[in-house]
């Protein structure tokens, strides 16, 4: 195999695994900056979203899109509910909020093997077969991945910057106080921005189900992947998000690739470690004031 | 109301009747993988258990010195790790006070708890294929499945004979299992002419192999080796390296995952894969067990049960013959007594003391299939020595 080719491909990889990742940590890092909350059950909200695209796929047997659009949707309202009930009354405290959404994790994690049991399900591809463009071979599965994520995150990004309710989140997230003055209903906003960001967790874990495999325990490595990119794009920042998310899919592609699985996981800790102490803001992010 | 109290105590005594009032509990433990990608094989051995229990229970429990025992079966789940393989069999022995356990799985989670198993006196069987599973030290340590480094080697020297494979790559779990299965396969791909270009280790939470993969392909391999991987990280290879465009054979040495493949790479990805296949799937005894076990657990059959059956069936018998269910002293001696003992995979013995200075493994024939149209066709059968 000629170098060109390890380069091409180790790209595609990278673009992949950094596609998912951006969905992840975008979503990851709006509920941070809007609500000040980790939710360290975001990886199972990924992981209810791989379910849902594997169960309505397979034993539905309707188009993929809509497979999509449901996973969202059932998802995301899921999200508001449990901002709602859950989330909402620890807002003032955010020990707590943290602890709540660990507990919220755990929940769903073993209410999943209780539902489903533990034994991973295989998805049928979307597409088979490979794009071929000279010596290079681009399966079409991957390649579908990176041009839905895009999508998916050009529909946020305009969402966020054009429609009159992105612009009160966007609000709420740079000072809420203020945000309260100028009229914006600060209680609507926070379950919104919860099932939104779930949502985006939810499009991730359908889209790579059919990649990888769908278990109850699929989400763990998304969940830790996103907290290694907000630290690197910087906690609460979307473009930090997605810089940090393609970022950390090409190192991770391209030091397995030239050095093997080991060492890359090495390197990915080393830059998270180095950016904590050289740039502790991350990236992109703003240091707090 | 009323009609529903009278079911249940009607059922609640119909239970109580099915044993005699003197039954008593015997447990029997099991120490597998019930949640990840291992899950295939834990399940294989819980069922195991659960229907070699149930074959005792429904004749009113197991009979031993005069008295009937219900067989309970009590699984802790080691995620195939050896911290927690330890905490949950020790939780086993002074908790539960169990004496025979199923299990463990994996080669670390092995390591980690026979000092406690010997020093305990528990009777283990084991799925661990590293040669340090079996030793004159671990006195209680069974394998009933037949390991890598007796199979292996005449089935490599077939598989590369056949093919004409030269440069072999492989992907390894980071783990004691791994790493053993990893040189041992490398040994015996040498042996017989062939040899190990690339070789990689990854986390077993892994499921994205492409980086790996395609390191290993570009060294130009002839075929690929996936010896030491959990069935649905071997599913996953397969459909992964496919993926990459690699269309040569793909060889799996290591424990029974012909099922999980198929499921998850799919048929067109598996073809010109070639597998270890354990059992004879035409045996009318295995077609039976297969039958018995796909309609409780609603998964395929891993082939590695009816090893762990055939082992607990030995357990029984022992148990029998040394009128004892707490003595494992006696119950391993009479045990290692039983000769061309009549089980589900045929008649078996104990072997072993050769290679590891213990008979305490089990012998059975075995054999190479390669995967057509979505399904495994015996291609040879062999011995420890040979196959053909």
């Amino acid at each position: 195999m000629d170098y060109s080719i390890l380069l091409a491909q180790a790209v595609l990889n990278g673009l992949v695994i950094g596609a998912m990742y951006m969905l992840m940590a975008v979503g990851f890092t709006l509920v941070f900056g809007i609500m000040r909350v980790v939710n360290f059950a975001h990886g199972e909200f990924y992981m209810l979203g791989a379910f849902t695209g594997f169960f309505t796929y397979v034993y539905w047997e309707i188009p993929f899109v809509v497979c999509l659009i449901i996973a969202a949707s059932t998802v995301g309202i899921l999200g508001m509910l449990v901002e709602r009930t859950l989330i909402q009354p620890f807002r003032a405290d955010e020990m707590s909020g943290m602890i709540a959404t660990l507990a919220i994790s755990v929940i769903i994690q073993n209410g999943a093997v209780l539902l489903w049991g533990p034994v991973p399900r295989a998805m049928p591809d979307i597409v088979t077969g490979t794009l071929a463009i000279g010596p290079f071979n681009f399966p079409w599965s991957r390649l579908v991945v990176i041009a839905a994520a895009a999508l998916i995150f050009a529909c946020f990004w305009l969402f966020m910057q054009r429609t009159r309710l992105g612009r009160a989140m966007r609000a709420v997230a740079q000072d809420t106080e203020t945000a309260l003055i100028q009229g914006i209903r600060v209680n609507y906003i926070y379950p919104l921005a919860f099932g939104m960001s779930v949502a985006l967790a939810a499009l991730a874990g359908a889209l790579m189900g059919p990649v990888f495999s769908v278990s109850p325990f699929v989400g763990a490595t998304p969940m830790l992947k996103a907290f290694v990119v907000v630290i690197l794009g910087g906690l609460g920042s979307v473009p930090g998000a997605v810089v940090g998310g393609l970022m950390l899919g090409m190192i991770e592609s391209f030091t397995a690739t030239a050095f093997g699985s080991l060492v890359s996981d090495i390197l990915q800790l080393l830059l998270v470690i180095l950016i904590l102490l050289v740039r502790p803001a991350g990236l992109l992010g703003q240091r707090e004031a | 109301m009323r009609g529903f109290l009278k079911v249940a105590l009607l059922s609640t005594a119909c239970a109580a009747l099915s044993f005699p009032a003197a039954a008593q509990t015997l447990k029997l433990g099991v120490l597998a993988t019930l949640s990840g990608a291992g899950t295939a094989w834990g399940i294989a051995m819980q069922g195991a258990a659960e229907l070699a229990a149930e074959d005792v229970n429904s004749k009113g429990g197991l009979e031993v010195g005069g008295k009937k025992y219900k067989v309970e079966v009590v699984a802790y789940d080691d995620h195939y790790k050896a911290a927690d393989a330890l905490t949950a069999f020790n939780r086993m022995v002074f908790d539960d006070n169990i004496k025979f356990v199923v299990g463990p799985l994996g080669s670390a989670p092995a390591l980690a708890l026979l000092p406690v198993s010997t020093e305990n006196k528990v009777i283990t069987m084991t799925m661990a294929f590293t040669p340090k599973a079996l030793s004159a030290d671990y006195k209680y340590s069974f394998r009933p499945v037949i390991p890598s480094d007796v199979f292996s080697d005449p089935q490599i020297k077939w598989v590369v004979q056949k093919l004409g494979a030269k440069r072999i790559g492989g992907l390894f779990p980071n783990d004691e299992s791994g790493q053993q299965v990893g040189a041992a396969n490398e040994a015996a791909y040498q042996a017989v002419g062939a040899k190990f270009v690339a070789k990689e280790f990854f986390e077993r939470e892994r499921v994205d192999f492409v980086p790996l993969l395609t390191r290993v392909l570009a060294q130009n391999i002839d075929a690929f080796e996936l010896n030491g991987n959990a069935p649905q990280t071997a599913g996953l290879l397969v459909k992964q390296l496919r993926e990459l465009g690699f269309k040569g054979p793909i060889i799996r040495t290591g424990g029974d995952a012909t099922a999980d493949i198929l499921k998850v790479a799919g048929k067109e990805a598996t073809e010109n894969v070639y597998v270890h296949q354990p059992i004879n799937t035409d045996a009318p005894a295995i077609q039976e067990y297969t039958r018995r076990f796909e309609a409780k657990y609603k998964m395929p059959l891993n082939a590695f049960s009816p090893f762990f059956y055939a082992n607990v069936q030995m357990v029984f018998a022992a148990m029998q013959k040394a009128g004892t269910v707490t003595d494992s002293d006696k119950v391993r001696e009479a045990m290692l007594g039983l000769k061309d003992f009549e089980t589900v995979l045929g008649k078996v013995n104990w072997i072993g003391e050769a290679q590891w200075k213990s008979n305490q493994q089990l012998d059975a024939p075995f054999y190479v299939a390669l995967l057509k149209g979505g399904a495994a066709q015996v291609v040879a059968k062999c011995t420890p020595k040979l196959c053909e």
